[in-house]
């Protein structure tokens, strides 16, 4: 073993070159993997969630599954009747929206962020609806809202850090003071930025923002102030508008539904219901359905990342094979001396093998310590801002180490066979 | 006394090119007794280095045989010879040909590695050696910081670790003064009076082949 650092040492800039092809590549692999894992962890618990539900959403909707900001909504009497299809156990309405006030002269928002920005999620405490996956979340402090908390709120993780907020404190969201109810604690998905509220003045606030809803809303309480007799001297086409405003209400501001289904029924089956009778009102996304479009998604995703890296590595791995190329024609004479004491070629084909093997372990080293410096280094500039984007673990840095070996190894093999099979009579001649 | 190599008819030939073959073997034939002492002599060209080459089963003759201490050893296989090498035969070479990176102690350890010595009976031996060299205070010390006589005497040791029955030099004095040249010379002999091992040696210094007890000599690849 002293014998191959020595042998490394010989060429100490040369080896130091090939050793930086490693540690680029496997540096690039760790920071990406961890990047992929931390994505797929929050891909799987929002994974979790919507397979534990089927979402409805109202047609149309601009961004399917995030609910946000279209002015299509689901209304009450759409999700009564959709309770009453087959299998339907519970239907949940439910209301998401950002936690901050859109700003109207750049309602996309301007930056680009990972990770779930915070967002409102308001559930009815009145419904006996509950995702199946859902039931529980562990609670860091305090405990989550329930019936009667229409004024409080449970936070997750990233808003308490962000916003340094203690249960019993009070939070100011879009002009309103709500009480810190609890906190949950880190689930490492899309909770840890969510505000868990009423759905009471979430709709509220959602009505507020939607300048569309707004007016909406500023017509129905006009309509209603209008009494029959003065409607019915009206002009037909004004009556029929005002009786339209009139028939708004604010349970029908959903912008989302969760459904679940009674034991022993197929999940499928019953999505497939609720879409058949309501084609043209609904959406429906159905557990399986849901849960295979998220894995679709992240296996490309994966392979995108995981490719570039590789792509590092080969590279890195060509670099090795060129090195020990030239360290077993400068060392011939070496290998004929040592074929001439005895040496098996397989013993010289091990000894060449474990330098490159080394050299891959050695760039993994220090190519994996720098990916997790970087990695924290980041995640703790962004863990204020509530966005961890790595996601370090333990077992993949020993994946990777071992990877790193494993592809010294194999790069160190097509040489080391050029050496072992070198005649020694010719080795010897090179003296 | 018995015989310990024997070989006839040796022929050899190397393709430099394609219409380039020397031919630096074309029929010798050469046998040793246990015990002896054998200096090749030629001039430079006449095979002697080839011949070393064949008795140590690093080249394979063209055609010919050749018994070491009872095997077939002409068309043996390089799977199996890499063992014969390890455990009968000792190499000393003109060059020292000590591994620039390995201490003279590592150096000696090595051969006992491909002999398949254990690692402390390989350290036990190899330090024994060095003393029995007088180079116990140089140890640990690289080869380049060893004077020509003392890396000679490391690589004597090395020939020596797996106790073969068989050493084979070549030109062993070649880049040592005259003085340094006797004192290996004598070191070897000592070695071959002593513990009765069979010395066979290249040179094409006259002197150096007088002390021996045989000569062979060569010229254009034949007998002489």
């Amino acid at each position: 073993m002293l014998e191959i650092f020595r042998n490394m040492w010989r060429r100490k800039f040369r080896t130091f070159l090939t050793i930086m092809g490693i540690v680029v590549g496997i540096f690039a692999f760790t920071v990406m993997g961890s990047l992929a894992l931390k994505l797929n962890k929050m891909i799987e618990g929002g994974k979790l969630y919507v397979t534990g539900q089927i979402t409805i959403m109202p047609k149309g909707s601009a961004v399917e599954g995030m609910g946000g900001g279209g002015n299509s909504m689901l209304p009450v009497d759409t999700l009564d009747k959709i309770a009453q299809v087959d299998g339907v156990d519970k239907v949940g309405p439910m209301v998401s929206l950002s936690l901050e006030e859109p700003d109207p002269d750049n309602p996309v928002g301007g930056s680009f962020s990972f990770g779930p920005t915070p967002t409102i999620e308001a559930s009815d405490l009145n419904s006996e609806y509950k995702n199946r996956n859902w039931q529980t979340i562990a609670m860091k402090e305090g405990r989550m809202i329930g019936k009667g908390d229409d004024n409080k709120v449970t936070i997750g993780i990233n808003i308490a850090t962000d916003k340094n907020l203690k249960v019993g404190d009070t939070i100011k969201i879009r002009g309103r003071d709500f009480e810190v109810l609890g906190i949950v604690d880190k689930t490492m998905t899309g909770p840890d930025s969510y505000v868990f509220m009423s759905i009471v003045p979430a709709r509220e606030m959602l009505v507020e923002s939607n300048p569309f809803l707004k007016s909406l809303k500023e017509q129905s309480d006009k309509a209603a102030s209008y009494s029959d007799a003065a409607l019915s001297a009206m002009p037909a086409d004004i009556r029929k508008q005002i009786i339209d405003a009139k028939a708004f209400k604010i349970e029908d501001v959903n912008t989302m539904a969760g459904v679940s289904w009674k034991d022993g029924y197929n999940s499928e089956d019953v999505a497939n219901r609720i879409k058949d009778q309501f084609k043209d009102k609904v959406s429906v996304l159905s557990p399986v359905k849901m849960g295979e479009e998220i894995d679709k998604a992240t296996t490309i995703f994966n392979a995108i990342i995981l490719g570039v890296a590789l792509i590092a590595l080969i590279v890195g791995g060509f670099s090795i094979i060129n090195t020990m190329i030239m360290s077993i024609s400068e060392r011939t004479k070496e290998i004929g001396i040592k074929k001439a004491l005895g040496a098996s070629g397989r013993s010289i084909a091990w000894e060449y093998t474990l330098e490159a093997g080394t050299i891959g372990l050695l760039g993994g080293l220090i190519g994996m310590g720098l990916g997790v410096l970087v990695a924290v280094l980041i995640n703790n500039r962004m863990a204020s801002r509530g966005a961890e984007i790595f996601l370090i673990e333990p077992n993949f840095l020993i994946e990777v180490v071992i990877f790193s070996f494993v592809l010294g190894t194999l790069a160190g093999i097509i040489p080391a066979i050029r050496a072992a099979r070198m005649r020694a009579v010719d080795a010897i001649r090179e003296l | 006394m018995k015989t310990i190599i024997s070989a006839k008819n040796l022929k050899k030939s190397y393709r430099m090119s394609k219409t380039n073959i020397i031919k630096a073997l074309k029929g010798v034939d050469f046998e040793v007794k246990e015990g002896d002492f054998t200096a090749i002599v030629g001039p430079s060209g006449c095979g002697k280095s080839t011949l070393l080459h064949i008795l140590g089963l690093l080249d394979r003759p063209d055609s010919g045989s050749l018994i070491i201490d009872d095997i077939d050893a002409s068309k043996m296989k390089e799977r199996r010879a890499y063992k014969l090498r390890a455990k009968k035969i000792g190499f000393v070479f003109q060059g020292f040909n000590l591994i620039p990176t390995l201490t003279a102690l590592e150096n000696i350890m090595l051969a006992g590695k491909y002999g398949g010595q254990k690692l402390g009976e390989r350290k036990r031996r190899a330090q024994e050696l060095l003393e029995m060299m007088g180079l116990k205070d140089r140890m640990n010390h690289r080869p380049n910081e060893l004077s020509g006589g003392q890396a000679q005497r490391v690589a004597l040791a090395r020939a020596l670790m797996n106790n073969p029955s068989i050493i084979l030099a070549d030109e062993p004095t070649g880049e040592l003064d005259s003085k340094t040249s006797l004192e290996i010379m004598e070191m070897l002999k000592d070695i071959n009076r002593k513990e009765n091992r069979t010395f066979v040696i290249v040179t094409h210094n006259d002197e150096v082949a007088r002390t021996c007890k045989k000569i062979v000599r060569l010229k254009d690849g034949k007998n002489v």
